[in-house]
């Protein structure tokens, strides 16, 4: 039903949604492609339109459905935001990925934590000593 | 009036019972149920059923439920009025007429201390307080007299009953006079009443072989002697693997219109438990200190794991709603005992969805092999729900927890989430059990989630001290059983290599699923898995969607008494069952 309204003159919210939507394809089509191209000519097979058409459909799909199910995890932990346990969640299927997705969430805390120690340096240089026991405190 | 004779004596639970009734408004059969403690919440529609069973269940289970009969009894006397034909006054009628056999015994005629003392105080309630509706129970009374002639006459003739005379009248068992007529009728009750209460508490585990005269009249509760020879069969008996193949013979493996028959189907004696322990270790999952007992609880645990795997997997297969045709013939053995499971097996969602999509899942996991766990499982379910004591009462577990679970409303906010993975004790119903079940929640669904690795590591050890045959058995005989549901299925002849592939992927699926639910209750930084993880995986698996919810799946495809247990609905007197 929606279908249809986006296709034919409908009210501006379906089109303008559908609209959106089409561009959003396009844009993950091209993508697709670019990285279909490049696997191309690592492994130097030809890859046809249609597989690429066929790749990037897929992908798009299976976007959406991960969409749903980080929404339902977050929504299961009682939380309104989605975080990277639902992620990790998402991904426990594959043992490979969720390692390299552990491993990265792990890369970028630290990296973080990096971020937030050189900050709050800045700030204790800066501010009063009384500031800048708090801060650490509360970063400790 | 009332009150005075009683605080003459120490109240027993009759006479409060009855003091409550004598104050309190007739409400409708579920309120006053609530109002008692909460031990049953079934319909008044099967009070007959009930009080079968409840005599049947140990004295301490039985009591309460007398106690309120007996109570209703009272109540309606004083108001001095025949009602229409209400349950109440149906269960009155039948406790009139139906001695109290089981009750009162010979051995309790010998009780005088206690007895002649609350017959005396229930008599003298009974008889001031319904004086006009003597006459109502004059017709009555002609039958019960017999057990308890002497009581009947001696409450009636004097104020004060003597204790060497109520003895007397009771060794001699004169046939007196209807001339109590009133109170016969309700002290029959109410001495029996009394009695038995007396009798519980000085011999809580009297066991129900004990000699009962009265039971001779009454028909055997079919439970109760199915659980026994049951459980006998299961201690004495290894678990065959010929049942499964003997069952699936003789009856129609997939006749089972619901999935709750198939449990109970378990003619084998390992399967009804295994179900049972199938839904139940699938949902505590809990290693559960202490839980197994028995090596065939490990089984039952994993086996429980598959059951929800099946039921989903049931789901998958031919969702054709041909399902009914499931398992109509495994009934037979536990009627009773497989309704239990099967609520207990119904409350996970994926049950609702085995039910509707093939009866062959019930009749699967009717076939589940390990008696024991379904048994525990039942129990262990049951009890969860049901009062602790009565659990815990007798042997008879069995049968209370089967025979209670549908009159139970336990209080588990909703059926299908109630994944209540009683974690039982198989085939004995240990007091481990009933601490386990005691352990285990009732309202809400909540268990120990535990790796099934875990688990099947723990397996083997503990099999071994119940028997090396049993190891393995239960967990590959239900395998096989689905298996065997699958090539009928099928329609066509099937290799073995084909049925055991199916095997292994069963097994894969179950443990998968499992293992869902384990991360999805840790992922909500939960330690039991919960009503909540499982609607998340149906809404993985497609089952549950924007469209169609949990509440839908369980109007669609469970029965009427797994509904009310899972969807809290609105009783008279505001109140509502399930309790949130």
């Amino acid at each position: 039903m929606e279908n249809d309204g986006k296709r034919s003159c409908l009210q501006p919210p379906h089109e303008v949604f559908w609209f959106l939507l089409q561009r959003l394809k396009a844009a993950v089509h091209y993508t697709v492609g670019c990285l279909c191209e490049e696997v191309a000519s690592d492994k130097e097979v030809q890859l046809s339109r249609q597989t690429i058409a066929a790749i990037s459909e897929v992908t798009f799909r299976q976007c959406e459905s991960f969409a749903k199910d980080l929404e339902m995890f977050a929504r299961h932990a009682k939380r309104s935001t989605i975080n990277t346990e639902d992620v990790k969640l998402l991904a426990r299927r594959s043992n490979s990925l969720l390692k390299y997705i552990t491993e990265k969430s792990e890369e970028f805390n630290v990296e973080r934590k990096t971020k937030k120690k050189k900050k709050l340096e800045d700030e204790n240089k800066d501010s009063l000593e009384p500031a800048e026991a708090g801060g650490v405190g509360s970063e400790n | 009036m009332a009150d005075g004779d009683i605080s003459d004596n120490e109240p027993t639970t009759r006479t409060l019972l009855r003091r409550v009734l004598d104050t309190e408004a007739p409400r409708t059969p579920r309120r006053r149920q609530s109002t008692r403690a909460g031990v049953q919440r079934t319909p008044l529609g099967t009070p007959f059923s009930m009080r079968l069973r409840s005599q049947t269940k140990t004295t301490a289970g039985r009591q309460p439920h007398r106690a309120r009969s007996i109570g209703r009894l009272a109540h309606i006397q004083t108001r001095g009025q025949l009602k229409e034909q209400t349950p109440r006054t149906l269960l009155e009628n039948i406790l009139l007429t139906a001695p109290e056999s089981s009750m009162v015994m010979p051995e309790s005629a010998v009780k005088p201390v206690p007895a002649p003392q609350v017959v005396q105080v229930v008599q003298f309630s009974r008889r001031e307080s319904s004086p006009g509706s003597l006459e109502l129970q004059l017709p009555e009374l002609n039958a019960p007299t017999t057990l308890a002639p002497g009581r009947l006459t001696s409450g009636r003739r004097k104020k004060r009953l003597r204790l060497s005379e109520f003895q007397q009248g009771m060794d001699q068992e004169l046939p007196l006079s209807q001339g109590p007529v009133t109170e016969p009728p309700g002290n029959t009750g109410a001495s029996s009443l009394s009695s038995s209460l007396n009798l519980t508490f000085a011999t809580p585990l009297l066991p129900q072989s004990v000699q009962r005269p009265g039971l001779a009249r009454r028909p055997p509760t079919r439970r109760a002697v199915d659980v026994g020879i049951f459980l006998q069969d299961l201690q004495d008996t290894s678990v065959a693997t010929a049942f499964p193949d003997t069952v699936l013979e003789d009856t129609q493996p997939f006749s089972q219109p619901l999935i709750g028959r198939s449990p109970s189907v378990h003619h084998s004696l390992p399967y009804p438990s295994l179900s049972a322990e199938r839904t139940v270790s699938r949902r505590t999952r809990s290693s559960g200190p202490g839980l197994q007992n028995n090596s065939p609880g490990k089984p039952a645990q994993l086996l429980a794991g598959k059951a929800e795997e099946v039921d989903a997997l049931a789901m998958r297969f031919p969702n054709t709603s041909s399902g009914t045709s499931g398992v109509d013939g495994l009934e037979p053995l536990l009627g009773g005992v497989g309704e239990e499971v099967e609520e207990r097996m119904e409350e996970s969602m994926s049950l609702s969805e085995v039910k509707e999509a093939t009866g062959a899942q019930a009749s699967a996991r009717a076939e589940e092999p390990e008696a024991h766990t379904e048994v525990a499982e039942a129990e262990g379910s049951w009890g969860a729900i049901e009062e602790k004591e009565l659990e815990g009462s007798s042997g008879d577990k069995d049968t209370e927890g089967r025979t209670a679970r549908p009159e139970l409303a336990s209080s588990t906010p909703e059926f299908p989430r109630a994944r209540q993975l009683e974690f039982l004790e198989p085939a004995p119903p240990t007091s481990t059990a009933v601490g386990l079940f005691r352990q285990q929640v009732i309202p809400a669904p909540s268990l120990s989630s535990e790796p099934l690795e875990p688990l099947s590591a723990r397996l083997p050890t503990r099999l071994q001290t119940a028997g090396p045959r049993l190891r393995q058995d239960p967990y590959k005989m239900g395998l096989s059983h689905y298996a065997k549901l699958f090539s009928f299925y099928a329609k066509m002849p099937m290799e073995k290599k084909a049925l055991e592939m199916v095997e292994k992927c069963l097994d894969k699926y179950f443990q998968r699923l499992c293992d869902d639910l384990d991360v999805f209750a840790a992922h909500a930084g939960r330690k039991t898995v919960r009503l909540e993880d499982l609607e998340l995986l149906m809404r993985r698996q497609g089952l549950v969607t924007d469209r169609v919810s949990l509440h839908v799946l369980v109007e669609q495809h469970l029965p009427l008494e797994y509904r009310q247990l899972l969807i809290p609905c609105a009783f008279s007197g505001n109140t509502v069952f399930p309790a949130q």
